[in-house]
């Protein structure tokens, strides 16, 4: 019973924060100054009845409460209304540019999380040596550098010196591919540099958190107990030890997405590949509002879904918070 | 948790970004990916803007046109000297009265196997009639009515005769497509995969990467060369450049200054430097509008004058253009030829400071204060605002000589820089314009005279109308142009025009700047040279012609 209590607590505070959102989003490109026939129609020599027609057809005749019910109404129906630049519905816009950010986001975030762990974890237990010092340190260093500059120093030392990577798009422009598999190896070789920036810029959260907790974890009696048992050491630290301080780093994962999130547009932008960050981009330099608000809402979509996740993760990690 | 960013933020890094990412260009060199491609059977073009939608109805950008005009054909279409030319009609007349406008067409296949017929033209000119939405509607906001009394014949009527041939630009749609779709399901209509009846079929379109066509093997026309087209999208220029280098794209039909002058000793590669139909200018407010908040001095013609006189345009072109173009003076630019009125350089008003100190102390403004900044009789200072688009280097150029022009002849100019959004914004704010003086551009949108002669008509303010000119007397000139179907009483009419509109120097048209491409010479061979470009131009015929090298 108190267990569903909970849960429909948080689905309730998830609803609200949507709704506080999408009017924060609508709100605030509405209030912006600019006529957006004109950006619609960017140069197009237009007659007063085209412009008149346009008007209507983007149901910006009506005023702005209106419009807002529209844009919910819409909303609840699954439209994201249309863009001003493609003049195609933002869902379908989305989905084009989606795919290509799923790839790189997830493929990033695994590994900021795995090795993240792994080396927060080794550097926890062998705390205090050389192998400690210098994990802490790079990772600080990388956490401390911004995203955009660390993306094109890779361009500058692996990219343009070495010729080791592509610096740009998702794919060789124009190449031909003999195999399905050389143009995946091209994809993955596109891939490298966007992943490795934003592993380097955000792994330094996952060697702390990971290496803070199981250092706490280890100092406590039951370790001493299962040491006492005769456990072999790296069970101890694996098995017993690394569980218990999840807890903190499935905090972590669920703030880190929402940094990759943001960290996508500049990395996207960098590197020219052509996902959801880069559409952000171009359409912030287009003006193209719906685009924005759509692009936005998925986003925290996916950020309150993920900090939900975590949450109800935390009552089949943690008892303590079952019983709250 | 609300995603961490904010847009300052992210403009901020954005032109850090762009200042970090020329410095690029000189060590790109060394960075090369060539890929060994099948020898000259793809058409490679690169450039750095992506077309907006393949609906042709709904697009309104220079790159989508670029694509559609391989896939649908238009009656008439434009040849390597820009002279119309046979396209689905083979032949057109006027009536006597020039009126009505009668097409023969040809037999031809759309994409998907269907005939087409003269239904589907009168549909196509109907539907954009009544429509509304369309950019092609301005050609056919006289027209009205169409028939299709066969197979093989079209006629529009117009209620006054049409100096310019809307066949020459309007796409020809497929009734079988479109047919039962009104102005807000064709703003909808993504047209995903596009039926024409061009020399080129739809494949795909990558967004954010790439679109590609392939040859129709049963187009009525002479069949190009290209088994396919493709135009690769760059979203930086210098990389662009480099694959133009290493040769995975075969042309690149817009390339800045400094990055053109760069390529033109590399190896297999060709730059050229061609005649355009754009001009940048410095606009006047000169608002008739009570809410207008630009400055009522402004609305002295003397003023104008001496703003004029104070700037040499040669210095413009030499200085912030790197002297790739050619300095202004008329409303049509240079490549329009004959069109283009040549106005005798003794007549500009044109790097002539001494005459614009005259006319300013002949007008009553004197210096009265010694500041160095010259006052009206009422004691209002000659003292504008000046706005720019930060990210257009060359207008920042501009501003900055003509600012310091302007202030030896006792005008102080106040520039302020903005992004291109917010410029547009500032200057079409048609309900209450609040700013003095801008600098941008203008491309043509269509190689007739019309377009750019329409930008400073009455009825488009609210639209093109970027200065609030409005004057009867150019309305006029204008109109009876647009009528005149007689080529050299027209030309007279678009000469007087633009003679008229030079004298009220609402504008101060700074150059016409040329455009630079670039091809490789071990691809394809042929490319024809043409004012305004070999492609991104309004022929299609350089993509029809070019050889395999």
């Amino acid at each position: 019973m108190a267990r569903f209590r909970y849960l429909g607590r948080k689905v309730a505070w998830l609803a609200i924060t949507l709704y506080g959102v999408v009017t924060f989003n609508f709100v605030l490109f509405h209030v912006l100054p600019g006529n957006p026939v004109r950006l619609l129609a960017r140069s197009g020599h237009l007659t007063p009845q085209a412009v008149a027609a346009i008007t209507k057809v983007y149901g910006l005749n009506h005023p702005l409460i209106v419009q807002y019910a529209i844009y919910l109404g819409d909303l609840l129906r699954g439209q994201l209304g249309l863009s001003y630049t493609y003049r195609e519905p933002v869902g379908t816009l989305l989905g084009q540019y989606l795919g290509n950010t799923v790839l790189l986001l997830a493929g990033a975030t695994l590994l900021t999380i795995v090795l993240g762990v792994l080396f927060g974890v080794i550097a926890a237990n062998r705390r205090g040596g050389r192998y400690d010092s210098l994990t802490v340190t790079t990772s600080v260093i990388g956490w401390s550098l911004p995203t955009f500059w660390t993306g094109l120093i890779l361009v500058f030392l692996l990219g343009v010196w070495l010729h080791a990577f592509p610096i740009f798009g998702s794919q060789t422009p124009n190449a031909v591919y003999t195999s399905p598999w050389l143009r995946y190896e091209d994809i993955a070789a596109h891939l490298f540099l966007p992943t490795l920036t934003l592993v380097i810029v955000n792994i330094a959260q996952f060697v702390l958190v990971a290496r803070a907790s199981v250092i706490e974890v280890l100092a406590e009696d039951f370790m001493l107990t299962a040491r006492a048992k005769g456990l072999a050491r790296r069970r101890i630290l694996w098995r017993h030890a690394v569980r218990n301080a999840m807890l903190p780093i499935v905090t972590s994962s669920a703030l880190l997405v929402g940094l990759v999130v943001s960290g996508a547009i500049e990395v996207e932008t960098v590197f020219s590949w052509p996902g959801m960050g880069l559409l952000v981009y171009n359409s912030v330099l287009n003006r193209d509002y719906p685009v924005i608000e759509g692009a936005f809402l998925v986003f925290a979509i996916v950020v309150l879904l993920v900090n939900f996740a975590s949450d109800l993760l935390y009552q089949v990690l943690d008892p303590r918070v079952r019983e709250a | 948790m609300l995603v961490g960013i904010s847009r300052r933020d992210l403009l901020k890094r954005a032109s850090l970004l762009a200042m970090a990412v020329p410095g690029l260009a000189t060590v790109l060199d060394a960075c090369a990916s060539a890929v060994p491609t099948a020898k000259a059977k793809i058409l490679r073009v690169g450039w750095t803007i992506e077309p907006d939608t393949m609906n042709p109805l709904t697009t309104y950008s220079t790159e989508a046109v670029e694509v559609l005009q391989l896939i649908y054909d238009q009656l008439m279409h434009y040849d390597l000297d820009l002279k119309p030319q046979p396209g689905l009609a083979t032949s057109w007349t006027y009536s006597p009265d020039g009126k009505s406008i009668t097409y023969t067409l040809r037999s031809a296949t759309w994409h998907d196997g269907k005939p087409f017929t003269s239904a589907d033209a009168k549909f196509t000119f109907d539907l954009i009639k009544s429509t509304k939405t369309s950019a092609y509607y301005q050609w056919v906001t006289s027209m009205v009515s169409t028939e299709a009394p066969n197979a093989t014949t079209l006629v529009l009527h117009f209620s006054q005769p049409q100096a310019f041939n809307p066949g020459l630009a309007v796409p020809i749609i497929p009734q079988h497509i479109w047919t039962g779709m009104d102005a807000t399901k064709i703003q909808k209509f993504v047209n995903s995969h596009p039926v024409g009846t061009g020399p080129y079929k739809f494949v795909n379109w990558i967004k954010g990467t790439s679109i590609e066509v392939e040859r129709n093997e049963s187009w009525w026309g002479t069949k190009p060369a290209a088994a396919k087209v493709s135009w690769t999208l760059f979203q930086n220029e210098d990389v662009m450049a480099q694959s133009l280098k290493t040769g995975s794209v075969d042309i690149c039909p817009e390339i800045p200054p400094t990055i053109w002058r760069g390529l033109s000793s590399a190896p297999n590669l060709k730059t050229v430097s061609l005649p355009s139909f754009s001009f940048h200018h410095i606009g006047i407010n000169v608002s008739d509008n009570p809410k207008s908040g630009g400055n009522p001095l402004l609305k002295d013609r003397n003023v104008r004058l001496a703003l004029s006189y104070a700037v040499d345009r040669q210095q413009l072109v030499n200085v912030a253009l790197a002297g790739l173009g050619t300095p202004g003076s008329a409303l049509l630019p240079a490549g329009f030829g004959e069109w283009h009125l040549d106005i005798p350089e003794s007549q500009q008003f044109n790097a002539n400071p001494a005459k614009a100190e005259a006319l300013l102390t002949a007008a009553g403004y004197i210096d009265r204060n010694g500041s160095g900044v010259r006052t009206s009789k009422g004691g209002k200072p000659l003292s504008f605002r000046l706005i720019a688009i930060q990210s257009t280097s060359v207008d920042v150029a501009a501003a900055q000589l003509f600012r310091n022009a302007c202030a030896k002849v006792g005008i102080q100019l106040k520039l302020t820089l903005l992004d291109a959004n917010s410029l547009g914004n500032t200057v079409y704010n048609a309900q209450a314009p609040n700013w003095d003086i801008f600098v941008w551009g203008w491309d043509a949108g269509v190689y007739d005279p019309d377009y750019m002669l329409g930008i400073p008509l009455c009825n488009q303010i609210g639209a093109n109308n970027d200065v609030y000119y409005c004057n009867r007397h150019y309305d006029q000139l204008y109109n009876e142009q647009s009528v005149t179907i007689d080529h050299a009483a027209r030309l007279a009419l678009v000469h007087q025009a633009q003679q008229y509109y030079y004298d009220d120097a609402a504008y101060i048209i700074m150059w016409y700047q040329d455009k630079l491409q670039g091809y490789r010479t071990d691809t394809w061979q042929g490319w024809q040279p043409v004012n305004g470009g070999m492609v991104l131009n309004f022929t299609r015929d350089n993509y029809l012609k070019v050889r395999p090298a």
